[in-house]
């Protein structure tokens, strides 16, 4: 008898057994339904779009190679998302001590879908006021997020970005879901200090 | 419920998962405190904010970079082992002249140095018809099983009738050069006296046989004196002298025989000095100097 939380049907199931049985087409699907999301989280942990790319690369070679060790007491997406999200976590380490021996900022310009892509703002063709301003504040919000700790950062994204449920980033986390709601509060009043600080009236 | 305990409740409040207790003493609440109101705005503007972040899009290219990393995971096991193993239709041909190479080579190598293989081989092919001649001689009977002793001091002649062990010999003919060396000291105490007859008896080794006498016993010399018991005093002291070692002396009616071992640079300085003694007449000489020592048996002779 199987003990198992499993609160919906996977519907990745299918393709994650053929997986298992070394299908690699089957695992070619997963990652085009899952990258738009793992790319987002590992964006949003990291605020660097190459260093994102990186990531989910590494994050989805890893799932597959322990694919056949993937249980199916959770999700499988959740399971994507841990991988992606420990390792945006590593990255982060590693850049904090590299920062803090460079004194180098990773504050880039993001880089928005209307195609204008990184650049100094200064610089670049003339864009309406509006997605400059977009532009803007999109930058100072995930400039606020890159301000937040590890553990706030994280549910922050993941609840308030992804739209995770407190279950699934309960099993994501592995911490509980009493704690998950804590951290979330104290990350929406960090942020909200900052924007107020960086953007002013909100 | 005081303004602190609101505001750690408006977020779960906003997103509506308190309690309805809760919920209905915060709404009171909210009625007609200003500061939680203004907090609860915040809250959903920063809420906004966030939710309003655009979602990123990977690059176009990602999907397929990361399907190719996991193909090549997959791939190369059997690459690996493909690559070591090589199908046989390239396999057997590349064989085939691999051997045909180290054949060949072989062949070459052997022929450069035929002449020195001859050579090697002729000593341990010298012993056997040494030893079986021995035999006949003192008819005795040979144990194959005696391990040589180690002595290399020691030389036994066929005047003292003594069983020479040879079995290592004739057991192990290919002795590296050094150790034959001195084994080959026993077995070879009979070549000098029969040296005429071990001639005769394998004419075309003559070229090694000398080569390996000379390893057995380096020089061979008689010396015609007039006092024998002088002469061998003499010759010790000058043996001692140039830093040789007596290794043994016979005394005969007749004759004495003393044999040393010497440094073979002192050889020369040697043979002056017993020149003085007496007439000296050589047997076997190595003139070459070779390097380490060598044995010298002198025959010291009255002169008639």
């Amino acid at each position: 008898m199987r003990e198992k939380k499993q609160k919906t049907t996977d519907e990745d199931y299918e393709f994650v057994s053929l997986c298992k049985k070394g299908d690699v087409d089957a695992f070619g699907v997963l990652v085009k339904k899952h990258q738009k999301s793992m790319f987002n989280i590992a964006y949003r942990m990291i605020g660097n779009y190459e260093e994102a790319c990186d990531i989910v690369q590494d994050a989805f070679v890893s799932a597959y190679r322990s694919i056949k060790s993937f249980k199916g007491t959770a999700k499988f997406s959740t399971w994507l998302y841990t991988i992606v999200m420990n390792l945006s976590k590593n990255r982060l380490k590693q850049l904090k001590t590299q920062r803090h021996r460079e004194k180098f900022s990773i504050n880039n310009p993001i880089p928005t879908n209307d195609g204008q892509t990184r650049g100094e703002l200064a610089s670049s063709e003339p864009s309406a006021l509006e997605n400059l301003e977009k532009r803007d504040v999109q930058q100072k919000v995930q400039e606020c997020i890159n301000s937040l700790d590890e553990e706030f950062r994280e549910v922050l994204i993941l609840r308030d970005i992804q739209g995770l449920s407190y279950g699934e980033i309960s099993d994501l986390l592995e911490v509980p879901e009493g704690t998950v709601k804590s951290r979330l509060f104290r990350a929406r009043e960090a942020i909200k200090d900052c924007l107020k600080e960086v953007i002013g009236d909100l | 419920m005081e303004c602190r305990d609101i505001q750690e409740k408006l977020s779960a409040y906003m997103e509506g998962i308190i309690s309805s207790e809760e919920k209905v003493l915060i709404d009171e609440h909210l009625k007609t405190c200003q500061k939680c109101n203004g907090s609860l705005a915040d809250l959903k503007k920063t809420l906004e904010y966030v939710q309003n972040l655009e979602e990123m899009e990977p690059p176009p290219w990602l999907a397929g970079k990361v399907m190719a990393r996991v193909r090549s995971e997959v791939a190369p096991k059997r690459g690996v082992f493909q690559r070591l193993f090589y199908p046989l239709h390239i396999k057997l041909p590349i064989e085939a002249l691999a051997t045909i190479l180290v054949a060949v080579v072989t062949i070459y190598v052997f022929k450069t140095i035929q002449p020195e293989v001859k050579l090697a081989k002729a000593p341990p092919a010298e012993v056997t018809p040494r030893i079986l001649l021995q035999e006949k001689e003192k008819t005795h009977a040979l144990d194959e099983a005696k391990p040589l002793p180690a002595k290399p001091a020691e030389q036994f002649t066929l005047a003292e009738e003594k069983e020479i062990p040879v079995g290592k010999h004739v057991k192990a003919p290919k002795a590296p050069a050094k150790v034959a060396k001195r084994d080959k000291v026993l077995p070879s105490a009979g070549v000098v006296k029969k040296g005429e007859l071990k001639r005769e008896a394998l004419p075309c080794e003559l070229r090694t046989r000398a080569l390996v006498e000379r390893k057995d016993e380096a020089i061979s010399l008689t010396i015609n004196v007039k006092d024998i018991e002088t002469a061998g005093k003499e010759i010790e002291e000058a043996f001692i002298r140039s830093g040789g070692k007596i290794i043994k002396k016979e005394y005969f009616v007749q004759r004495n025989i003393i044999v040393a071992e010497l440094d073979s640079k002192k050889v020369k300085e040697l043979l002056e000095k017993l020149k003085r003694v007496g007439e000296v007449k050589e047997k076997a000489l190595a003139l070459e100097p070779r390097e380490g020592s060598i044995e010298i048996k002198i025959e010291i002779v009255r002169k008639q």
